[in-house]
């Protein structure tokens, strides 16, 4: 069978291009047959090995065979056949149309495979309608040795040292190809990029930078440069930051650094690359300078007259604001010195260059002016952790001022009306909630998410901040992230948030527990006496506001009194000392006395009183059991 | 082949340019942030006709000035800016032979192409292209423009921008575009050394904050009543004018965050009205 080689030449795509491109081409080789997808910065390539000669025959079906008189001459004429050459099947006439040559067929799906690649940033160059993430300049197909009809038989090589390639046949294409100082395959390069690096004694280079550099280049080669020692130093961050976050470096041990070349004279190409990268640092170096020479406290007083976000205040009410959070989180003094020096490089002229030196780069500056190590740490660590897997802060200083970070700034959001819709997140709120999440349930912080938004909340309006919102949904957006992160089914994490538990970390931890109890007797017994107290008076709105114990007459009515009285504030304790399987119990209790109240009295009594009496003690029974959770959640 | 001083370099691009068919044009005579605020690219990138430029543009960015002490930044640079509009297929191609012209091999560096976005939200436009590397220098960068003054482009063009200093640091191998020869026995920071100091003190120190607010007031007042006047150029130097009296209250520290945007909204609003006044008036075949 035939080899199918399609390739789009392109100027040169960015790495976000080429992913999304080997996507789509990857299902659109599923439909073609068995090969490869090959994309660069160059060209997107589609390699078929098996590709059938004629393309597969298709059965057009027409009118149900009953209407044969009135419509079959309609059908053929359109089909472009005659009355006699249609068939049957299943009750309906039709026509099988032969499948076209391959090479027939081909000029057309190649083109839709153009037209049908779709990028997140597309671009129009000319004014063929075409749109794509960089101009196409050639398309080239050959299926075996023959051209397809429509397109060019050649290729073209490495942009400076080679012109055009032509392209003998589909199986011959990669040979010639590197013969041009081309390697089509992302592969490979990533293996030569990974083996150069190696060599220099880089085992795990930056994963972001590698997936970029693989499709900067398409002849890649590793070269490695030296900095004036001098610049050993600045800290070692900004030194990295200045490699990598512009240049696409990758830094090696001491004055060494690395990086992927795309061609030219190695001792040129590097000689160019040191005086980029000194250049770099010299501003860098001049940049510390003098923000060292303002130092941190001046710094912390001219980032508090910036705006933190537009409706919300300065970063000196920001600061103000984590002072007080990081005290209701019972962090100690050097929390509260954290806090107060938390977004003093916000005013760093550092960060304004690098943005991704916050937080570490006011660390620095707070070490250079002495400050205590929990300190420093603290204030290094306080957008940690910034990806779902990433590392959680190592001190307790670190973790209770991200968490009253992660707090403030979902309390802004939510309180301006800012709260994610959909896949619109631009403040990374969801990112913010599950790192609450992590640092309750890994950190073991205690975090009373509602308690705290709140807290944040009345200081925003103290501060005169112009608000939409209440903070009241932050817990609810926070919590919600719990569900995806335990072990404990969906419903049963839902349960738990409606408990007595605000705190989240238990609030998994009963989840869990739950959980975990579900096939036992004791949770059986607690959701019978739960349920049928729910399902009477829950959707009630005829229940006395509060329970008095006079109007009960009959004996399994008192007996009930007395067993909630005694039940309510044993499980209230249990829940409060985390012991899940004691409150279970306690609950359990109730099963009883609740089976006795159903058979033996009429809740719905004639008498209004004693009827409201009746719903309002099921709805203390609810609420006694309900302080586990709302286990109406949970299927049985 | 020993490399060209600063002046033989933008010689050898004005040679280049002209020899493609590029009008050459002259700095513009007001203050730009960059060589697309020029009219001879804002504007004529708009409409349907034809056109290739190629211009020096000094450009004056006041909160990039380091009062001459910095081998990198100034607050008073120049780009070399080509427009070709159309974008020719082989754009890319002439862009290398331009460099080449320069006395660049290209086969002894490693030049590269690399991802670009570029927008400018205050005139409304945006296009993509890359930036231009030389062993790790960026050289130039290089954009297909998609939308100018809020209006979808008819006729994509390529824009061109070189940065001189750069290339020129890159060209004779210095590190401080102080340093770099300008002519023999000349170097760039001879000539505007001192220049950036000054201005350095008045863009950050000195730049009237009361007057330049009301001056802000003042241009775009006249902009709106030359744009009811149906005059889009002479309004649009109103735009060019708001936007760099905006950037010295930025530079003087006199901008909040809020405010910022605010100030950036209205020379948007005006330089989307310039544009489509220009596309009615002016870039419409004549009848």
């Amino acid at each position: 069978m035939p080899s199918l080689l399609f390739e789009i030449g392109c100027e040169e795509l960015p790495a976000p291009a080429c992913t999304e491109a080997a996507t789509q081409l990857r299902s659109e080789l599923a439909k073609l047959g068995r090969g490869s997808v090959l994309v660069g910065p160059r060209r997107l390539v589609l390699l078929v090995d098996d590709l059938p000669e004629r393309e597969p025959d298709e059965w057009v079906k027409g009118p149900p065979e009953n209407l044969r008189e009135k419509a079959a001459e309609g059908f053929a004429k359109k089909q472009g056949v005659g009355v006699g050459d249609l068939e049957v099947r299943d009750g309906f006439l039709g026509v099988l149309v032969p499948g076209r040559p391959l090479l027939e067929a081909l000029p057309e799906r190649l083109n839709e495979i153009v037209r049908g690649l779709a990028f997140s940033k597309s671009m129009r160059w000319d004014d063929s309608g075409l749109r794509f993430a960089r101009p196409v300049r050639w398309l080239c197909a050959k299926l075996d040795d023959r051209t397809v009809e429509g397109f060019g038989g050649s290729s073209y090589g490495h942009r400076f040292t080679h012109g055009e390639v032509p392209v003998p046949s589909a199986r011959e294409y990669l040979d010639a190809l590197r013969a041009a100082d081309v390697e089509p395959d992302p592969d490979a390069r990533l293996n030569t990029i990974a083996e150069g690096l190696r060599k220099l004694g880089l085992a795990e280079p930056n994963p972001k930078v590698l997936a970029e550099v693989v499709h900067l280049a398409e002849w890649p080669t590793v070269l490695e440069g030296t900095f004036a020692e001098r610049f050993l130093s600045l800290p070692r961050r900004v030194v990295e930051t200045a490699m990598e976050s512009h240049q696409r470096y990758f830094p090696l041990e001491s004055n060494r650094f690395a990086f992927v070349a795309n061609g030219g004279d190695p001792a040129t190409v590097i000689a160019g690359n040191e005086g980029v990268l000194e250049g770099r640092l010299e501003d860098a170096s001049f940049t510390f300078e003098r923000d060292v020479a303002k130092g941190i406290e001046r710094l912390g007083e001219e980032s508090a007259r910036i705006t933190f976000v537009a409706g919300a205040g300065s970063y000196g009410d920001k600061v103000a604001r984590l002072e007080a959070l990081v005290d209701a989180l019972g962090g100690g003094d050097a929390s509260r010195e954290a806090a107060r020096l938390a977004k003093a490089d916000q005013a760093a002229e550092l960060v304004r260059e690098f943005p991704d030196l916050e937080g570490h780069i006011g660390a620095e500056y707070a070490r250079l002016a002495g400050f205590p190590e929990a300190v420093c740490a603290a204030i290094d660590e306080q957008y940690l952790p910034d990806s779902a897997g990433g590392p959680l802060p190592e001190t307790e200083t670190g973790r209770v001022l991200a968490a009253a970070d992660k707090v403030d700034s979902l309390a802004v959001a939510f309180g301006l009306g800012q709260r994610p819709t959909g896949s619109r997140d631009p403040y990374g709120l969801r990112r913010a909630a599950i790192g609450l999440c992590r640092l309750a349930l890994e950190g073991n912080l205690e975090l009373d998410v509602a308690a705290l938004s709140a807290r944040a909340h009345q200081l925003l309006v103290d501060q005169g901040a112009e608000l939409k919102d209440d903070a009241s949904e932050v817990a609810e957006f926070v919590e919600e992230r719990l569900e995806g992160m335990l072990e404990a089914p969906v419903e049963f994490v839902r349960a738990a948030r409606a408990s007595g538990v605000t705190e989240l970390g238990g609030i998994a931890r009963l989840a869990e527990a739950l959980a975990a109890s579900a096939d036992t007797e004791e949770f059986e017994q607690a959701y019978v006496a739960y349920d049928r107290a729910n399902r009477l008076a829950g959707k009630s709105d005829g229940a006395a506001a509060e329970l008095d114990p006079k109007l009960a007459t009959d004996e399994a009515e008192l007996a009930l009194i007395t067993a909630v009285a005694g039940a309510s504030p044993k499980i209230a304790a249990a829940l409060e000392a985390r012991e899940f399987d004691d409150a279970l119990a306690a609950a359990a209790e109730l099963r009883a006395p609740v089976d006795r109240f159903f058979d033996e009295v009429l809740v719905m009594a004639d008498d209004a009183q004693v009827r409201a009496n009746r719903l309002r003690l099921l709805l203390d029974v609810r609420d006694a059991v309900g302080a586990l959770g709302d286990l109406a959640q949970i299927p049985r | 082949m020993s490399p060209p001083n600063y002046q033989e370099m933008i010689a050898s691009l004005e040679r280049y340019w002209a020899d493609y068919g590029c009008v050459l044009m002259q700095p513009y005579h007001t203050e730009l942030a960059a060589g697309t605020m020029n009219p001879a690219t804002f504007l004529r990138s708009l409409g349907p006709d034809e056109w290739k430029t190629a211009y020096v543009e000094p450009v004056i960015r006041p909160t990039d000035g380091r009062y001459g002490e910095n081998p990198f930044r100034f607050q008073h640079y120049f780009q070399y800016q080509v427009l070709l509009k159309p974008a020719p297929e082989d754009v890319l191609d002439l862009y290398f032979a331009s460099l080449e012209a320069l006395g660049i091999d290209t086969k002894r560096h490693d030049v590269r192409l690399v991802e670009d976005d570029w927008e400018q939200p205050t005139l409304g436009a945006w296009g993509l292209g890359w930036e231009v590397w030389c062993d790790g220098m960026e050289v130039t960068q290089f954009t297909y423009f998609q939308q100018v003054g809020g209006l979808e482009i008819e006729l994509v063009p390529a824009e061109i921008t070189y940065g001189l200093e750069r290339l020129a640091m890159f060209l004779q191998g210095k590190r401080s575009a102080l340093e770099l020869e300008w002519a023999p026995g000349v170097r760039w920071g001879d000539v505007y050394r001192e220049s950036e100091r000054e201005w350095s003190v008045y863009n950050f120190e000195v730049a009237p904050v009361d007057i330049l607010t009301s001056r802000f007031e003042e241009h775009e007042t006249e902009c709106r009543m030359l744009l009811d006047r149906e005059l889009p150029l002479p309004a649009y130097d109103q735009v060019l004018k708001c936007s760099h009296t905006f950037n010295l209250l930025d530079a003087r520290g006199a901008i909040s965050v809020t405010e910022r945007a605010a100030y950036i909204g209205r020379v948007r609003t005006l330089a989307r009205k310039v544009a489509q006044l220009y596309v009615e008036k002016i870039a419409q075949p004549a009848l």
